[in-house]
């Protein structure tokens, strides 16, 4: 095995080599390649002097060299061992312990590394949060839609993802921050940004004015939730759906009225109550209880803090923690549904080649529980299509972010990113590159191992 | 002859509705799209689809500032026709050859060559005969009509072109959908005051045209190289191979974004740019079908007389090998368009024309939300996406004997 990994931690080498000279090559044969050009560009100086001042900066980058050798020189900085020049840019020795060097963005005139150092965190944060998600509503959702087959609720659930994967992340972004962060409709969560400007000088936790707030927020929101769970056990789905209908249309013109007078019309008072009985009421009707609990539970929780936050009159502080979290909710969401739409068909596809297959049978047929069946053997080998997805799900998700950090301005990878294309920053774009193409690498080689773990019969001595 | 994949395809088919009968001119491509279309996702796709490519071709029709017809002083005259451009007519030219062709008899074979002919022809002709006027002024046809110079008119149905900023108005900008009485836009105007309706109209070409060709650049790239990796396998495969994974390390978005950030922006370009960033997965669908292929007797045949390498590939092997890629394709449609939709929401894409993506980040831009400017291009994006993915996944099941089997 430690065989197998280090031979492919030598193979990626000629692997990054080549992502890099893709996106070299790229960069300079495009007309105008590289240049300081953008750095001086907004400066409102008279030709001769904008000329003199772009060459300078072409100077000092090194941008005046023919691009082999910009490259070249670069890859020499990156690499860990490498040669070491003097001050007149002559080859002094060759080191094996110089370290390697990202370089200096001559956009922002600071070192890449402290840069990607900056950002790597908050993308890397976005990510831990929305990956657990994809794969547990995935899981949950796409094992049962294949152990019924043809049922209602495979092809409800089966149109439903492939609604929510083609819907484009900028318009779900774009609507979500247009109604539920903007003083012209529900002002209910931030503009942008992870954090408040405040929020440094915040204590971690939340905390109310008085103790009878605290009792109230904790009163409202168990009540809402228990409240919900107990609905969605009851036996009658007719009596479940009446309920949920009822409640969501109260919620619904209440929310209509707490509308801004300014955009206030009729339209709404009709559109919400059946938005939100649409979202509520199949759910409500279906049979898979775990789904049912959780959605539910989950409309009950948000109900009770909506009721909590009015009824709480005191002085409430939001403490980082909860600025932090109420800042992420939007873009969490806006990052995950497209992927546990996609995941969870291909769950569903997984599961049901192994349902079918003679092991399946066996298994069944000497007496196992259906549910044995299901999570100890059937869903275990259909773990491999899913890890397989994992591993390119972190670089995608870097990609994914890009759409996700530009609408709601976070400073991230993403942003970063455009920013740096958009300015033609070589050090930057060719830093990120390496960063995303080794991130994949490494996804790769990682779920190769997960194979050998979740299969026993695959080896690679 | 009989088709292996018979049995398993007859299998499959629901009990609800009759199967196809297996006649020698039943081909196995044409089972599949009978059983394709036999579902009502896909019928619902490709209606869609179809709506939206009369959109595009009537677009200068449907939504324009000129007159269909009018009367000034007694003289009967059509602005619409004297301002339709070449590209206008060729498509209207190519729509009606296509709509006669389907229903004339002869092989499909003869069917392209004639539309090619045809559609060749008129661009040249249209190219030389057609010159519509340089300077557009789209009020001028409403401030006769207030000045009582005309004696009657026939306008489009919604009377508005895509850049026709309402500068007569005077009191335009931004306005919700049905908000003026004068005048109706059905789906509001943008802050300039153009008619959000008509801009998508005319935005349906792109979507349409970028789907289409980047998808076909990315699938010729794909079928070649993975062909070519998968007939030769060995050295030919593990190059193949690593050129592969070098394109697929770097996120596709960001090696998009390079492009263009790089290369600037034309339509034609960004066609070019989303088919190269893409070929990747059909490469791996081909390599993975040859690498079968190979070793069957009818390959073997083809090589043993001594066949031209491009007829084996093209005519023996890929028809064979190709049902795979088809409905990778059908899903590399929607992620064109999808990409060209970020592309331009991202600020990277056209500047002139408006394209979807654009429209949405117009929405963006502007100071206040509204919800007219996002949600009707938005829709329409997601509309066409989730059409094509409709599509593709019907395909999918229609060809895949192991999950019809139950």
């Amino acid at each position: 095995m430690t065989d197998y990994i280090l031979r492919r931690l030598l193979l990626m080498i000629p692997t990054l080599l080549g992502i890099t000279i893709v996106v070299f090559a790229v960069m300079a044969a495009a007309p105008g390649g590289i240049s300081a050009a953008s750095l001086v560009d907004g400066q409102n100086l008279d030709p001769e002097a904008k000329r003199e001042i772009e060459a300078y900066y072409n100077h000092i980058y090194g941008l005046d060299s023919p691009p082999a050798m910009q490259y070249l020189r670069w890859l020499n900085n990156v690499s860990p061992i490498g040669f070491e020049f003097d001050d007149n840019a002559e080859i002094k020795n060759f080191s094996f312990t110089k370290g390697s060097d990202l370089g200096k963005s001559f956009r922002y005139g600071r070192p890449v590394a402290e840069l990607l150092s900056e950002r790597v965190p908050i993308t890397l944060l976005l990510n831990t949060i929305s990956i657990p998600i994809i794969y547990i509503i995935a899981i949950a959702i796409g094992v049962y839609a294949a152990t019924r087959r043809g049922s209602q609720f495979d092809v409800i659930s089966g149109g439903v993802m492939l609604a929510l994967w083609s819907i484009p992340t900028m318009l779900a972004g774009v609507l979500m921050i247009g109604f539920f962060s903007n003083v012209q409709y529900w002002h209910w969560f931030p503009t942008g940004g992870l954090s408040s400007s405040e929020s440094g000088r915040l204590p971690f936790m939340p905390h109310w004015g008085s103790l009878r707030d605290v009792g109230v927020f904790l009163l409202s929101i168990a009540n809402a939730t228990c409240l919900s769970v107990w609905l969605s056990v009851q036996g009658s789905p007719k009596f479940r759906a009446i309920v949920i209908a009822l409640i969501a249309i109260a919620a619904a013109i209440v929310m209509a009225l707490a509308l801004p007078e300014s955009s206030q019309s009729f339209g709404w008072i009709i559109l919400l109550p059946i938005t939100l009985s649409l979202l509520t009421v199949p759910i409500a009707l279906s049979d898979y209880a775990v789904l049912r609990i959780a959605y539910l539970g989950l409309f009950g929780l948000i109900l009770g803090i909506a009721i909590a936050m009015h009824f709480t009159q005191g002085s409430f502080v939001k403490g980082f923690l909860f600025d932090r979290l109420w800042h992420l909710i939007l873009p969490i969401i806006c990052l995950s549904y497209g992927g546990f739409a996609a995941l969870t068909k291909l769950t569903r596809t997984a599961v049901l080649e192994n349902l079918m297959s003679d092991y399946a049978r066996t298994a069944r047929a000497k007496g196992l529980a259906e549910d044995d069946v299901i999570w100890r053997h059937v869903f275990r080998n259909s773990l491999l299509p899913l890890i397989t997805v994992a591993a390119s799900l972190l670089p995608s998700m870097l990609g994914g972010s890009v759409i996700v950090e530009s609408i709601f301005s976070i400073e991230g990878m993403g942003k970063l990113a455009i920013e740096a294309v958009q300015t033609r920053d070589r050090e930057l774009v060719l830093s990120i590159t390496l960063l995303s193409g080794l991130l994949t690498l490494i996804g790769y080689l990682l779920s190769d191992i997960l194979y050998a773990i979740a299969d026993p019969r695959i080896s690679y001595d | 002859m009989t088709d292996p994949m018979s049995e398993n395809t007859q299998d499959s088919i629901d009990a609800a509705t009759a199967p196809a009968p297996v006649t020698m001119d039943n081909t196995f491509a044409q089972r599949a799209l009978h059983n394709t279309f036999k579902r009502w996702g896909a019928r619902v796709g490709l209606l869609w689809i179809a709506l939206l490519t009369i959109f595009a071709v009537f677009a200068p029709i449907i939504a324009t500032s000129y007159p269909w017809l009018l009367s000034q002083k007694g003289v009967i005259s059509s602005p619409l026709v004297q301002h339709l451009s070449v590209v206008d007519v060729t498509l209207l030219i190519a729509f009606v050859n296509a709509c006669v062709l389907w229903f004339l008899p002869g092989s499909l074979r003869q069917k392209i060559l004639i539309f090619i002919t045809v559609i060749s022809i008129s661009f040249i002709a249209s190219y030389i005969l057609i010159k519509p006027p340089k300077l557009t002024i789209y009020e001028q046809y409403r401030l006769n009509e207030k000045a009582g110079n005309i004696d009657w008119v026939f306008s489009a149905p919604i009377p508005y072109s895509p850049q026709d900023y309402l500068r007569d108005y005077g009191d335009t900008g931004l306005e919700k959908p049905l908000q003026a009485s004068n005048r109706s836009h059905w789906f509001g105007t943008e802050e300039n005051g153009a008619d959000v309706l008509s801009r998508m109209i005319h935005a349906s070409r792109i979507a349409l045209a970028i789907g289409f060709i980047a998808t076909g650049i990315a699938m010729s790239i794909g079928v070649v190289i993975g062909g070519l990796m998968g007939f030769f396998s060995g050295k030919t495969d593990m190059i193949g191979m690593r050129i592969v994974e070098v394109f697929e390390a770097i996120p596709t978005l960001f090696l998009l974004l390079t492009f263009v950030a790089f290369f600037g922006r034309s339509l034609y370009l960004m066609m070019v740019i989303i088919g190269i960033t893409g070929w990747t997965g059909y490469a791996r669908y081909i390599r993975a079908e040859f690498l079968r292929l190979r070793q069957q007797d009818f390959v073997q045949a083809a090589i043993a007389l001594g066949l031209p390498l491009r007829s084996i590939l093209f005519r023996h092997m890929l028809p064979n090998g190709i049902a795979p890629v088809l409905v990778a394709a059908s899903f590399g449609v929607a992620s064109a368009i999808l990409a060209e939709a970020t592309l331009s929401f991202l600020g990277l894409g056209l500047v002139g024309e408006p394209s979807w993506g654009q429209m949405l980040n117009q929405a963006v831009r502007s100071s206040s939300f509204n919800w007219w400017m996002a949600a009707f291009p938005g829709g329409a994006i997601f509309l066409t996406v989730f059409a094509y993915n409709l599509i593709g996944e019907a395909l999918r099941d229609a060809i895949d004997p192991y999950l019809n089997k139950s």
